[in-house]
């Protein structure tokens, strides 16, 4: 009976979630073709805002409707500027693995006569696989199973997460890979089991190639079930699985399709995709140009494209570190204290964690550093425009694990708990109004030049968002196609986190009404 | 149907608790020598490649140095007077065995080996703190590794520059007073004082680290057994470790005829920074924020902005650790010494430091980041020990960020070193003279003080400058010119440049042709016509 009534309040959970995230989604009604997708209402005012989103749906649509690898000339421009250039041909200057992966969302779009909404949608799906596998995790490592909702909660419209689970950028996708491949660790002793992780793991770096670095403690862990330790009081006997190395051909399938990739896009299996040469600008003839603001270093690199010098790990400088960790922490612009606050509170989580014992916080707060550590060295803190810290999005997940454990803790202090909501509700109304609005948000940096261009002020903050949805906008497929006969975008927005905050409040009193006092 | 036998593909053994202890001890009893051969590998292979490539003789402080020892043995006046105030004397000294050989001078060698058998020394030391600090084996070798595999320390350990010889003193004197604290021996006591008088003779740093490690002594005493005892430690510790300073303020006093000749004198820092501030630019002066917020970022870029957090983290956790007594912790603060120096110079203006893009648009002094690293090294080794259950996410995060930073070859020393106000493309004066004055007779006045680097670069002997260390030859050869020079180099129409404020209005002056301008000196050569009166051989008694 209590398990059925545990599976019926799930159900009900991933409906919400579902319907969260069916009401944030964004997109326009219709199945554009290349030189509509061009226009502005699919791109700076519609789904395509950004060129993330744009460069992995142009890969798709080329797949799909024009069976290439390479882009139409229609196309290329719609990539731009994330456009790469190689023997010739129009290329994507991304890893390979979102596109594909979101292609069935593309075709069962289409077939509704909403290819975009469709490939949007698979995202948002896969973010709802996610908030399931945190849940998972966190009740696995001991959390009680309504902190770990209100975790998973926490890392779907709590944190910029929110903002993209509703449009097309590969985050959600890595961070389902990472999270599926920890559950598996934590959750199965066989050891066939790793030939999945070899696969997760492979196929993560198909989808962003910076994932090579964050799945390396998962690996490293993963090849670490393969040799088993016992003591005793006179010896330590060892047993080294040797037969662990045949897991290890489960990684071939995504390799050989990685590879694969790479040879027919590039010409050789061994060429990423962003160490190929980019295209800012194209001509009338369809050919590349420098665009017209780039120095004149840049415009010979333009127009000699073989002069561009683009080494993969070159990406990532340690000097860079202490900027990053300010941008990504504390910078009006793009800081978890302002975007997100409520996931700091995984600090305490870890700490607790630690002096508990937890078996498994090593392994959580290796791929949660890594993550940190990693992009905190990548040139582009911002993401360029971005709305929060987006490359931080693993770490969120990760962190709403230890928050829930921190709930579980500490679900017996009122006082705590009522300022966690409060934090809480603050969060996920700046992230709502990400969600339903837009993440096209310039980086601190960036804002004197715009202002020069524009002739106006320019926000950098949330603030951007709060006005987009003053005018009375959003980008919500529902609220354009439907809802906005019936609603301004505000009282969308104010009923979306009124939902959502209503129903963590709701869950927070339940944990602590349904408080037992064994200790965990 | 094929059945696989999976236990035949199972490696299975067993180690003997005892034997496995024996051979944990055995290595542990042999890690010096280990760390030895380590250290000594890296250093070589990093001197050699720095070597190779040109970059270990980019600062122009480096080639100073490597003049002023040899100015000692080799020159128109040679002698220990050559040693000068500009610089405490000790790397000087040191060098003063082996830069009589043109190749250990010109090669830098002669310099960069002292920083090499510091770097060695500093590494051992870093684990003999972590050992008395009773630090796992592994915190330990982490600690020694974050010092070894800093890339600033590897470049720096392969010039001829001071740093690493006052990091190597002052942690050993670190070292001492942390067993001195822990035992009391009164040996432990004087090799304390020993190194921090050795400190004491490198840079002005090592005065803050002597004022620091007699402040803990005393302390200590005084705690523990009372104001006697502590006013003869304090006699006992200063006359070794104050020896140096004393040695100093009489030195200055016997050359220069002013005991403070080094700090106030004309080609002193004091008066570098007196023409920096009244030009603007030194906007730490008078003010924290700027003064800590400059050292924290040379200490970031230096030492790496994660390992120095985690250098700052294990600081918390070790002040906070039960199991550490007070003495520990107290005798500790002697390593933090190099921080708190940093940013009061920076504060009363008595050091200069730019950090492109946070206070000027260039580098200089960015160098000084690295004089905490054993603070950072020690604290990081701690922390691994500490948290032992995390020690494996830290050691993969420390490897993590060391690979990132090979790749990226992220050494702000050798962007201080080549682009920074520290460098000078010295090569078209110094070439121009290798070509024309080499083969032909007669000396080059040139102010030392000024253009060390073209002296350096140059590749000629020591005895064909008539600099200000030069004595009659110099007071002659600024006086009557023509005499004495058949080449000046000088920057024309700036009054700091010594040769051209004093040779400007001579009546010789006019008998040279200007030959060449170039951005850091111009250079003047006696017409033919008047070479007949020219000196040039050294006949002026030494």
């Amino acid at each position: 009976m209590k398990k059925k009534i545990k599976l019926i309040l799930l159900i009900l959970f991933i409906i919400f979630c579902t319907l969260i995230l069916s009401l944030s989604v964004r997109g326009l009604s219709g199945n554009p073709n290349g030189w509509d997708v061009n226009r502005n209402e699919w791109k700076d005012d519609g789904p395509f805002e950004l060129s993330p989103e744009r460069g992995r749906f142009a890969l798709t649509y080329s797949l799909i409707e024009d069976k290439s690898f390479y882009f139409s000339e229609a196309i290329a421009r719609f990539a731009i500027p994330d456009l790469g250039y190689k023997d010739g041909h129009y290329v994507s200057l991304f890893a390979p693995g979102v596109s594909f992966l979101v292609s069935p969302g593309y075709l069962i779009g289409r077939y509704f006569g909403v290819s975009q909404v469709g490939t949007f949608a698979l995202i948002s799906v896969i973010a709802i696989l996610n908030v399931l596998l945190i849940r998972a995790i966190a009740v696995r490592l001991g959390a009680n199973a309504i902190a770990a909702t209100i975790g998973s909660l926490v890392f779907l419209f709590a944190t910029p997460a929110f903002s993209y689970a509703v449009t097309l950028y590969q985050h959600h996708i890595s961070v389902f890979l990472f999270l599926l491949s920890v559950y598996i660790l934590i959750r199965f002793k066989n050891i066939w089991f790793l030939s999945i992780i070899w696969f997760l793991a492979m196929l993560s770096i198909s989808v962003d190639y910076p994932n090579f670095f964050m799945v390396l403690p998962i690996a490293l862990f993963a090849l670490a079930k393969m040799i088993n330790i016992k003591k005793f009081k006179e010896k330590l006997n060892i047993k080294i699985k040797l037969y662990g190395i045949l897991t290890f051909f489960a990684a071939v399938l995504p390799l050989a399709f990685f590879l694969w990739f790479n040879m027919v896009s590039y010409g050789s299996p061994f060429q990423l995709a962003g160490t190929v040469a980019s295209v800012k600008d194209i001509d009338n003839q369809g050919k590349p140009i420098a665009p017209r603001n780039a120095s004149v270093e840049d415009a010979r690199k333009f127009t000699n494209l073989e002069l561009q010098d683009k080494q993969a790990v070159n990406f990532f400088k340690t000097r860079n570190m202490l900027e990053g960790f300010y941008i990504y922490f504390f910078s009006p612009d793009r800081g978890v204290i302002f975007y997100t606050p409520v996931i700091l509170f995984g600090i305490l989580g870890i700490i607790l964690s630690i002096n508990r014992k937890n078996k498994y916080t090593n392994l959580l707060l290796s791929v949660l550093a890594a993550n940190v550590v990693l992009y905190s060295m990548w040139g582009d803190f911002w993401g360029g425009w971005a709305f929060g810290s987006r490359y931080l999005i693993p770490s969120y997940a990760i962190l709403a694990v230890f928050i829930a454990l921190l709930l579980t803790y500490w679900r017996n202090k009122t006082v705590f708990l009522i300022c966690f909501f409060i934090i809480l509700a603050y969060s996920i109304a700046v992230n709502t109004l990400g969600a339903v609005t837009s993440n096209r948000n310039p980086p601190q940096v960036e804002v004197l030049g715009l202002e020069k261009v524009s002739g106006r002020q320019e926000k950098y903050t949330y603030e951007r968002n709060m006005d987009f949805l003053s005018q009375n906008k959003s980008k919500s497929f529902v609220f354009q196609s439907f809802a906005k006969n019936y609603l301004s975008a505000l009282q969308y927005y104010i009923i979306l986190v009124s939902i959502i905050s209503a129903t963590s409040l709701i869950l927070l009193i339940s944990l602590r009404i349904f408080y037992r006092s064994e200790s965990i | 149907m094929i059945k696989i036998n999976l236990s035949a593909l199972t490696l299975n053994f067993s180690i003997n608790k005892k034997k496995l202890k024996a051979i944990s001890n055995f290595l542990e009893k042999k890690t010096h020598l280990y760390l030895f051969a380590v250290l000594t590998g890296l250093s070589l292979g990093y001197f050699i490649t720095f070597y190779i490539n040109g970059l270990g003789l980019s600062y122009n402080d480096a080639r100073s140095h490597l003049d002023i020892g040899r100015r000692v043995v080799e020159g128109l006046k040679p002698g220990v007077a050559q040693l000068g105030s500009v610089w405490l004397p000790l790397p000087h000294i040191l060098m003063v065995p082996t830069i009589w050989n043109d190749f250990m001078w010109h090669s830098g060698l002669s310099g960069a080996i002292i920083s090499m058998i510091s770097y060695v020394a500093t590494g051992i030391f870093i684990y003999l703190i972590l050992k008395s600090l009773k630090v796992s084996i592994l915190g330990r070798i982490v600690g020694v590794l974050i010092f070894a595999l800093n890339l600033n320390v590897l470049y720096l350990q392969s010039t001829a520059m001071t740093e690493l010889l006052l990091i190597v003193t002052s942690t050993a004197a670190s070292y001492y007073l942390l067993l001195w604290y822990q035992d009391d021996k009164v040996l432990n006591l004087v090799k304390c004082a020993f190194w921090a008088m050795c400190a004491s003779l490198i840079r002005y740093d090592g005065w803050f680290l002597l004022l620091t490690i007699t402040f803990l002594i005393v302390l200590h005493s005084y705690l523990k057994k009372g104001y006697k005892v502590a006013e003869g430690i304090f006699f006992l510790f200063c006359t070794l470790a104050g020896l140096g300073v004393v040695l100093w303020f009489l030195w200055n006093l016997l050359i220069f005829k002013d005991v403070l000749y080094f700090a106030l004198g004309p080609y002193s820092a004091h008066a570098q920074q007196q023409q920096l501030d009244q030009a603007g630019n030194l906007i730490t002066k008078g003010n924290w924020v700027n003064s800590i917020k400059t050292y924290f970022y040379a200490l970031f870029y230096n030492n790496n902005t994660f390992i120095s957090l985690l250098g700052f983290l294990g600081l918390g956790v070790f002040a906070f650790d039960r199991k550490i007594n007070f003495n520990t912790k107290l005798s500790s603060l002697a390593l933090i010494a190099p921080l708190i120096f940093n940013i009061i110079a920076l504060y009363l203006g008595f050091s200069v430091l730019f950090i492109q893009g946070i206070n000027g648009n260039t580098w200089f002094n960015a160098r000084y980041g690295i004089l905490v690293i054993p603070f950072v090294a020690v604290f990081s080794g701690y922390l691994v020990s500490k948290f032992s259950s995390l020690k494996y996410v830290l050691i993969g995060l420390l490897i993590f960020v060391t690979f990132f930073q090979f790749t990226s070859f992220d050494a702000v020393t050798i962007d201080d070193a080549r682009v920074g106000s520290s460098q000078k493309n010295v090569s078209e004066v110094s070439g121009w003279l290798a070509k024309n004055a080499e083969d032909k007779p007669g000396f080059v006045l040139i102010s030392a003080a000024s253009h060390d680097a073209i002296i350096f670069s140059s590749g000629l002997p020591m005895k064909k400058f008539i600099h200000e260390g030069t004595g009659a030859y110099w007071d002659s050869a600024t006086t009557a010119p023509d005499r004495w020079a058949r080449w000046i180099v000088m920057r024309t129409y700036d009054d700091n440049d010594s040769t051209w404020k004093m040779v400007k209005s001579t009546e010789g002056f006019a008998k040279y042709s200007l030959i060449h301008q170039f951005p850091f000196a111009s250079i003047y050569e006696l017409r033919e016509e008047f070479l007949k009166d020219l000196n040039t051989e050294p006949v002026l008694p030494k």
